[in-house]
């Protein structure tokens, strides 16, 4: 397939979804286009097999946004994507979500698994996951991390998968989503109101009509994940269905989605995208920021550090927990995607520093002390996103003071990591302390 | 383990320098061609380690000298530097007090500072010969003791020595001022033909003097009615 083929099909599914079914206004720009982030990111989640995380009031397209991408880019008819949906609530159980037991086998002695549509097909939707009580979040956990899904003695694994989640404002019905979970999103949005302007042309074109519709390949998907086929036979048949509704998405609304040969091409494509000299450095500044302590040698969320640390002025003094593994995974992931949608050689600082934000806000806990100091300033995004966009803006202005002298310290630590007699660099940033602890050199500042 | 640096193994390591490595690299390479300076004169002067105080050897020493100063680029703090160098037996092969004050005083005599201080009292050696022909519009002021021979043939310059000087002081100084805050020893002002010499504390004794003046305190002790001219 050509350079730029998978690209060009994708920026059409935005502009189809952005003409025609979720009307936006554009609020990120990279390299001189403007996007929504929520449509934007979206798709990004779709082709790389991500975790999306989206926050909005009630009724401004937060899940529509997520059925609508997903039934494009995978070609299922969103009909098959609405009878998979897990929605969120207190009554929820493990039977529903993953799979109950097949009651004609179980009266006949037999033990087997009935899988939910939710575990079997690629696109996962879950609608306001943060009604689901916190005890409950935790079945979910595997499955939203690897795509495991285990029930009984059985285990479903999908080879690919990509799970938006809904998450209203804290109200009454709401509870926290648990630490491990919400760390294993890998970006967070907000769907956000379109204006009043655009908000009434929705309504006035809004049908009962949906284009994404077909109730014939949606029966026959449905005969499908109900067969009792094993797994992969069963997305063998699934793909064929799929193949079919894409002609008809092509034939019908131009538009052409991905086929599982063409997203694994995709796929393969975006691992290739190396990350400059310059993302590169960035990024590791960033998490150096964010996982160093100086004082109890690591960023803990139950040791927090006091006043009149040398490294006051950085982030580490602001945040409560450290920056867990799975943060340079989705940085890594979106902005390689990012850098491929926009048919870039290399991931670069512009890409990083757009993706940063919307990878960090689910995942901070910010101090109290900083919070509060932090959430009366005038903005446009919401409190979570808005401060990760500090952040990353704040590390950015460190790293431009000293870009050339810390790519020099990497370059003298790739040196010193297997010399001894090479001293590291020294410099007035976490990074520096990081580099000296890689390197097995020591720390010479007192604490 | 994988080096997590992998990624900035073709970046260009600069060499950092601060202003002060500079500086001290460019003093260090002064100071060892001075040194190789003084050798060249030890090699061709004394050559069995044994350099003869005579008129003759200190115009031959002084001559080779100015050849292997004449390209050098110096400043009154090398001479400084050499001069501790001298004191120190892991730098210099070997120390012939004679020689090294005739290229002491050679190099004061071309420095570019028309003021050069040296303080040599930290200096466990005396050096001789120190003012060697001290031309008109240079002043050398040296802090600590001197051996002797020193401000011998001074030519119009200014030597302070804040310390003591041992025998011929200003011996065959044609002009200038030399100036002695202590004590000097035997012959002072030894075929002095002009200048004046000027001592704070004791002189144990004047050598054949010719001309020029000597005082000891505010006392003019040459010439005066019991010292008088002498004449070769």
């Amino acid at each position: 397939m050509q350079d730029g083929h998978y690209q060009k099909r994708l920026r059409n599914m935005y502009n189809y979804i952005s003409d025609n079914l979720y009307l936006n206004r554009p609020d990120i720009e990279i390299k001189g286009e403007k996007f929504n982030s929520a449509l934007l990111l979206g798709l990004l989640s779709a082709i790389n097999r991500g975790k999306e995380l989206i926050i909005g009031e009630p009724g401004l397209g937060k899940t529509t946004s997520a059925e609508y991408v997903g039934s494009i880019v995978y070609r299922y008819p969103l009909g098959v994507i609405w009878g998979s949906e897990v929605p969120g609530h207190p009554e929820q159980t493990e039977e529903k979500i993953i799979g109950r037991p097949h009651l004609g086998e179980l009266s006949k002695g037999n033990e087997k698994v009935v899988w939910s549509n939710f575990a079997q097909i690629p696109v996962k939707v879950v609608d306001e996951i943060n009604r689901l009580p916190e005890t409950k979040q935790s079945m979910i956990l595997n499955g939203v991390d690897r795509g495991n899904w285990e029930y009984l003695n059985e285990t479903l694994i999908n080879d690919e998968y990509s799970l938006f989640a809904t998450c209203n404002y804290q109200d009454r019905g709401t509870n926290t989503i648990i630490p491990p979970l919400i760390d294993r999103f890998d970006i967070l949005v907000e769907s956000r109101h379109p204006g009043p302007n655009i908000a009434f042309t929705i309504g006035m074109e809004a049908k009962r009509d949906h284009p994404l519709r077909h109730p014939e390949y949606e029966k026959r998907l449905h005969e499908i994940l109900r067969g009792d086929e094993a797994y992969e036979e069963k997305m063998l048949l699934a793909e064929e269905i799929s193949d079919l509704f894409g002609e008809y998405m092509k034939e019908n609304l131009g538009l052409e989605g991905l086929a599982k040969q063409e997203r694994r091409e995709s796929s393969s494509q975006i691992e290739k995208i190396g990350f400059d000299l310059e993302a590169n450095s960035f990024t590791r500044m960033m998490l150096a920021e964010l996982s160093f302590c100086h004082k109890f040698g690591q960023k803990r969320s139950l040791e927090q550090c006091e006043e009149g640390c040398h490294y006051t002025g950085y982030l580490c003094h602001h945040v409560k927990n450290c920056a867990s593994n799975r943060l340079p995974i989705s940085i890594r992931n979106y902005a390689q995607t990012l850098a491929w949608f926009l048919e870039d050689e290399e991931v670069d600082l512009e890409h990083v520093r757009l993706i940063t934000p919307y990878t960090l806000a689910h995942r901070i806990q910010w101090k109290d002390s900083y919070l509060s100091k932090k959430e009366g300033e005038g903005r446009n995004d919401p409190l979570q996103i808005y401060m990760a966009r500090e952040a990353t803006e704040e590390v950015f202005k460190r790293y431009s003071e000293q870009r050339e002298y810390l790519t020099e310290a990497f370059s003298v630590a790739y040196r010193a990591f297997d010399q001894d007699e090479i001293a590291p660099l020294d410099g007035d940033h976490p990074i520096y302390e990081a580099i000296k602890r890689d390197i097995g050199a020591k720390d010479e500042k007192p604490v | 383990m994988k080096n997590p640096f992998e990624a900035f193994h073709n970046i260009g390591v600069r060499r950092r320098e601060i202003p002060l490595d500079t500086i001290l690299k460019s003093k260090e390479e002064t100071l060892a061609r001075i040194l190789r300076g003084y050798e060249d004169l030890l090699r061709n002067e004394a050559k069995d380690l044994v350099w003869l105080m005579q008129y003759s050897t200190v115009i031959k020493a002084y001559g080779m000298a100015e050849k292997r100063i004449e390209e050098l680029e110096y400043t009154a703090e090398d001479i400084e530097e050499f001069c501790y160098a001298l004191d120190r037996s892991d730098q210099i092969p070997y120390l012939i007090t004679g020689p090294a004050g005739v290229y002491i005083s050679a190099l004061c005599n071309y420095a570019p500072e028309e003021e050069i201080t040296l303080n040599l009292r930290d200096v466990n050696v005396k050096i001789n010969l120190l003012g060697y022909r001290l031309p008109p519009n240079k002043k050398l002021v040296v802090n600590g003791n001197l051996g002797d021979f020193s401000g011998i043939g001074l030519d119009g310059g200014e030597l302070i020595v804040e310390g003591s000087c041992k025998n011929y002081t200003g011996a065959g100084m044609k002009r200038g001022l030399l100036t002695v805050r202590h004590n000097l020893g035997f012959n002072t002002g030894h075929g002095m033909t002009g200048g004046e010499i000027h001592v704070g504390g004791r002189i144990k004794g004047l050598g054949k003097i010719v001309g020029g003046k000597i005082f000891e305190g505010d006392q003019l002790i040459f010439p005066n009615e019991g010292v008088k001219p002498y004449y070769f």
